[in-house]
């Protein structure tokens, strides 16, 4: 049986600015997909885009590559990684004119 | 039995749980809010927020410089973890500055007079900033504000919560004594920081309701008597060691029994548990939990190697 477990990072939370999610330790997982759950977004051009971040500490961050798209419906967004020692997070950019996303962001691993 | 079993723990007769975190989480998950709110399964209104809380993690306790420190039994533990924040001791907790781990089981054995928690464990805070005084300005041991181990019980027409947690740390003053669960506030509205009409009972949920004293007081515990001990924290917040704690209730009394914490045991026979009556849905409930709580705007981390629940 493959060891498999969710995690919420943020949950139901507002954010009008950049951030970044609160971390998680993931070695002993091989797949990592981060789904960003968008429940509400106000403002006008509102948009968000993430980058996965990885950390040899937990808080020293370096960007890993992997990108979101631009993030600007409600709905169920996703990224995947696969290959990231042990720390990751996500650090999200908003933009937008008066921008306010309600978010659900959940780390999903498996082994 | 197994040699090491037997070694690391004194089961009672029942074991219900034995759980090795380097096997995985093993049912065990953070607490959350209640999510029923229409019509967005938003959370429960109330005075304080869970939905802050961090996440359990399977952890290799990874530090900057001598990298992973594994576990006991392995390479992963379970951590419990908060995020940088705090208020002062003796304000409303921050959202974020606890985290608390909890496994749901119920009652299986209708033949319980006591039951008992074990764990071996470890604590430390983040290695983040040099921000300290002294011969060891980057030690951060007066960062941890309590971490402690216990259930939320319902059974035989009572809901209650039993445990003992260790006050390390008070607004950056050591203070490193035990102290178990029970209420003092005068009523409902005394334990919800002065607030009428909040969900909560005088009982309920003592880690994060009951007001708190500069001095350590806090109306959700009393000190067990002569309850100072100091712990294992080593020379720096990256160098772990594994440490255990055994606490015994009678269920049947509604007393405790005793607190033992690496070779030290505690004499809690006099001390009763404060117990309310029964809520909707729940009879037979067994919960035990593990928590910890900072003392400033630094994440601290409690390790969970192995927990035994046993009864007898």
């Amino acid at each position: 049986m493959r060891l498999f477990n969710a995690a919420p990072l943020e949950l139901k939370k507002y954010f009008k600015e950049d951030f970044t999610t609160n971390h998680y330790e993931a070695g002993w997982a091989s797949e990592c997909i981060f789904f960003i759950m968008v429940e509400d977004i106000k403002g006008t051009g509102s948009s968000l885009i993430a980058d996965v971040e990885i950390s040899h500490d937990g808080m020293t961050w370096v960007k890993e590559g992997t990108q979101s798209g631009k993030i600007d419906k409600a709905g169920l967004h996703f990224i995947r990684v696969k290959h990231f020692g042990n720390w990751l997070r996500l650090n999200c950019h908003i933009s937008g004119e008066s921008p306010e996303f309600k978010l659900l962001i959940q780390i999903a691993l498996k082994e | 039995m197994d040699l090491t079993f037997s070694s690391r723990f004194q089961p009672l007769d029942k074991i219900l749980i034995y759980d090795v975190f380097n096997n995985g989480y093993n049912g065990w998950m953070e607490i959350m809010p209640n999510f029923n709110e229409h019509p967005f399964f938003d959370e429960q209104p109330g005075i304080l927020s869970k939905h802050q809380w961090p996440s359990l993690m399977l952890s290799t306790a990874t530090f900057r410089y001598p990298g992973s420190h594994g576990s006991m039994s392995g390479q992963y533990s379970l951590k419990v973890s908060t995020r940088p924040i705090a208020n002062r001791y003796e304000e409303m907790p921050a959202p974020g500055s606890l985290g608390q781990a909890i496994k749901r089981i119920s009652f299986h054995n209708k033949k319980r007079k006591y039951l008992q928690f074990e764990a071996w464990f470890s604590y430390t805070a983040e290695q983040d900033k040099m921000d300290g005084t002294g011969d060891l300005p980057g030690l951060h041991e007066s960062s941890i504000r309590a971490f402690g181990f216990g259930w939320d019980l319902q059974e035989r027409g009572n809901r209650y919560f039993a445990g003992a947690r260790y006050l390390n740390s008070v607004n950056g003053e050591l203070k490193n004594k035990w102290q178990i669960v029970y209420p003092s506030s005068k009523d409902d509205e005394d334990w919800a920081f002065g607030t009428s009409g909040d969900w909560c009972v005088k009982g309920i949920d003592p880690f994060w309701y009951g007001r708190r004293y500069p001095d350590g007081r806090h109306d959700g515990f009393i000190d067990v008597k002569d309850g100072h001990q100091k712990l294992v924290y080593n020379e720096t917040d990256c160098k772990l060691n594994w440490q255990y704690v055994r606490v015994l209730i009678d269920t049947e009394e509604r007393k405790y029994v005793e607190l033992q914490s690496g070779d030290t045991t505690f004499d809690l026979k006099d001390q009763p548990i404060y117990t309310v009556d029964s809520y909707a849905r729940i009879d037979g409930l067994m919960n035990p939990l593990a928590w910890i709580e900072t003392d400033t705007n630094r994440r601290v981390f409690l390790f969970l190697d192995s927990i035994v629940i046993s009864q007898q």
